[in-house]
């Protein structure tokens, strides 16, 4: 799972379908779904909020969002 | 000539907007800036340019979005400009290609080449254009390059050719796109292409759309067939998927071509400031670290003093030298008082915290164009969350600090409807610019020791009541469980002196036009008002027809520490603006200056019925523009009678236990 990464290390995300509709829906929009290549930069702390770095862009998702979405580390 | 403007958030539409029209929008690095529709005439004034609301697909999730769609189907114009980000171009080929799809002129404007040649990448820009069909103009729009040939080529060319560019969908698309156009008899006139893919990727405004042409029941069968013929000849979970990997395999085969990118390790400045800026730890601190300095510089170290002179300057030489011609024209005592005691008072009293406000929005666009806002936005999201709101209501409640009004207008880019709702509400609650004159005047006179500290706690106060507000409002009457957080981090942008003074300015230049026209003319009524009562002219102030209005809600008042006329008739003003508050005490109290008038206060209030009475100024109700920007992003008179209910209520009951406990503690 992608919120198991640890920060720093790239994964390649294989399966999306278990997030949110509209998060699904949102991250498709800026170019992260299955394939895409990710990275954590940092987390937030209690819980907060991840970041993540994709093809030189940064998102910002909820850690339970980061929790659905499955990952393969490279 | 109508040209659209259209492109991902953040590409630069409206700095280039900007630029193609000599006129000045805002401009800001953060999704979600612009959201709505503005018109500016081109600078050779042949050609109107539409600057819409950034989207990241013709989609739309949010109401901002949805602006975009509905532009495209209702509103006629006749070439579309897409703006495209040239450091992110797969993702903003995705909407150019749903543009080509919507089947109109189109000429690409390939912007932010600068960024893109820094991280290393190579565009082919002519192979790029004979691939897409259409001419691709390379622009910086921040600096201009670039964007007078791209002006020339889009008003000069007389019909733009249509490209013929497509994605293949294969041929059970092709099957339904012509079933569509059979079921439709040629009624729109829009792309029926277009319209299926946006049909079934699910897009409601395209649906709605269709609906008024054909049975709701047929569309659904429609929708299903077509669903069900695709996904059992392809390995994809859901139709958006497939349209959306079709365009991907397109956009990647046009990269092959005409895109080089040097592979390089080194990690670009912005998120080495990141690493720093949303530091797990020193994310927060930091926030409050730059509120703290933001707050400082406005009232304590740098607002007050400049506040100070100017004060000086009104109440002296400029009074003095309208005095001296008054009496040397002649006027007579009418007059007089009507200039000094009534306009003087009144619009200088507001026009003396200039320079304060001026300072805070400066510091509020420095925070927009930065990049920072959508940091915020994430180290906020936890504490939001908390409350049932996201990070992103953050936003309009910061840009709320300056005005109320585009605070409430920023919420449109909050994707669900319970928490934008919910933002909308509570924004007002931020203290606005114009609520900063009764504070400097109060603090001045009864906190001198502690000013910033006293402002400081009124600003948080105000947060606080809307994260409390938003917690029982969304476990009460706006429940649902659906709360929803994903944020684009755009990389950091040194901000541009030009752009930085000009977005300044835009936003305090309303603050001068109100004291020029609105507060001119409220001081006038004002002053008469005091002027002339029952007896006639000339009365004692108490025997005015203002002391007579504003007695009626003294007695209302009393528990709070400020049962006086003079009071209820501030507070009535101050529903029209808030800084009209200032502007009817300097009538009122009679004073030339604000030194005088602190004076007098002192003699009218005790320490903590100032306090109670500032509270009661922060939340007491939004102002009349506030109120009529929430009736229309709400749509609703009764969610708009609420947001004053609410405030009011709350306000009188704060306001209440701090008189009521402070007096009982002795201050
Ligand atoms: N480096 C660089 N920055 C740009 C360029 N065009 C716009 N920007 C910056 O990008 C940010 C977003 O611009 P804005 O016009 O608000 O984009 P919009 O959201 O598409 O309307 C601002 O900080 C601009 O100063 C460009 O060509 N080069
Ligand atoms: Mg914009």
């Amino acid at each position: 799972m992608l919120a198991g990464l640890r920060i720093g290390k790239r994964a390649k995300i294989i399966d999306t379908s278990g997030a949110d509709r509209l998060v699904r829906r949102r991250l498709l929009d800026l170019g992260i779904t299955e394939g895409s290549e990710v990275c954590i930069k940092c987390k937030m702390p209690f819980g907060g909020p991840f970041m993540l770095e994709s093809c030189g862009q940064c998102v910002g998702i909820r850690r339970r969002e980061a929790q659905t979405i499955k990952v393969e580390e490279l | 000539m109508d040209i659209a403007l259209l492109g991902n958030p953040n590409t630069g539409k409206t700095s280039m907007f900007n630029n193609l029209t000599g006129s000045y929008e805002y401009v800001g690095n953060w999704s979600g800036v612009t959201v709505e529709k503005k018109v500016g005439l081109l600078k050779k004034g042949t050609a109107s340019l539409i600057d819409l609301p950034g989207v990241y697909s013709l989609n739309p999730l949010s109401k901002d979005e949805g602006v975009v769609t509905n532009f495209l189907l209702h509103d006629s114009f006749d070439r579309m400009l897409n703006i495209i980000d040239a450091s992110q171009l797969e993702r903003n080929l995705h909407l150019t290609i749903q543009l080509l799809e919507f089947g109109r002129p189109l000429i690409i404007a390939l912007n932010m080449v600068d960024v893109a040649s820094k991280r290393g990448i190579e565009i082919d820009v002519d192979r790029l254009a004979s691939q897409l069909g259409t001419k691709v103009v390379p622009v910086i729009a921040r600096s201009g390059r670039g964007c007078d040939e791209l002006a020339e080529f889009v008003t000069t060319i007389e019909s733009p050719s249509i490209s013929s560019f497509t994605v293949s969908y294969g041929e059970e698309m092709d099957g339904a796109i012509e079933r569509l156009a059979r079921m439709l008899e040629g009624k729109v006139h829009h792309s029926v292409r277009w319209l299926t893919l946006q049909l079934l990727e699910g897009n409601h405004y395209v649906k709605a759309y269709l609906q008024s042409f054909i049975g709701r029941e047929e569309l659904e069968t429609f929708i299903l067939d077509t669903s069900k013929a695709i996904l059992s000849n392809y390995e994809e979970k859901t139709i958006d998927h497939f349209i959306y990997h079709k365009r991907q395999e397109a956009i990647g085969e046009l990269l092959r071509n005409s895109t080089y990118t040097e592979e390089e390790n080194k990690q670009p400045l912005s998120e080495k400031i990141d690493a720093v800026i949303t530091n797990k730890w020193l994310g927060l601190p930091i926030f409050f670290v730059i509120m703290y300095f933001l707050f400082m510089l406005t009232f304590d170290w740098l607002g007050f003093p400049l506040s100070d002179i100017l004060d000086g300057i009104i109440s002296g030489p400029i009074t003095g030298g309208l005095e001296g011609f008054l009496s040397f024209i002649g006027a007579s005592s009418f007059i007089h008082a009507l200039v000094l005691d009534g306009i003087v008072a009144g619009v200088g009293g507001v026009l003396v915290f200039v320079p304060q406000i001026f300072i805070l929005f400066f510091f509020i666009s420095l925070l927009e164009d930065s990049g920072y806002m959508a940091r915020v936005a994430l180290v906020m999201d936890r504490l939001m969350e908390h409350v049932g709101l996201n990070g992103k209501a953050f936003i309009p409640m910061m840009i709320g600090f300056g005005c109320n009004v585009p605070g409430v207008m920023a919420a449109r880019t909050i994707e669900t409807p319970r928490e934008r709702m919910l933002t909308v509400l509570l924004t007002p609650l931020m203290s606005c610019s114009a609520r900063l004159p009764v504070y400097a005047l109060f603090v001045g006179a009864f906190f001198v020791s502690h000013k910033a500290l006293i402002v400081l706690s009124l600003y948080i106060l105000g947060i606080v009541v809307a994260l409390i507000l938003a917690k029982v409002f969304s476990t009460t009457i706006l429940k649902g469980e659906t709360s929803f957080f994903v944020i684009e981090l755009p990389p950091y942008r040194i901000p541009q002196g030009k752009a930085l003074w000009k977005s300044t300015w835009e936003k305090g230049k309303g603050f001068v036009k109100k004291a020029g026209t609105f507060i001119f003319a409220g001081s006038v009524l004002i002053w008469l008002l005091s002027y002339a009562g029952p007896q006639g002219l000339n009365v004692e102030m108490d025997d005015s027809f203002l002391a007579m209005i504003g007695g009626v809600f003294a007695p209302l008042l009393a528990p709070l520490g400020f049962g006086t006329w003079q009071a209820g008739a501030s507070l009535l003003t101050g529903f029209l603006a808030k800084e009209a508050i200032i502007s009817t005490m300097n009538i009122i109290y009679f004073v030339p200056d604000e030194a005088s008038l602190q004076g007098l206060l002192i003699n009218s209030f005790s320490p903590v019925a100032a306090y109670s009475f500032m509270v009661f100024i922060l939340l007491y109700i939004p102002c009349l523009a506030t109120v009529a920007t929430i009736k229309k992003e709400t749509g609703s008179y009764k969610w708009t009678c609420f947001s004053m209910g609410y405030a009011l209520l709350i306000a009188y009951l704060l306001s209440f236990l701090i008189y009521q406990f402070g007096t009982l503690l002795g201050f």
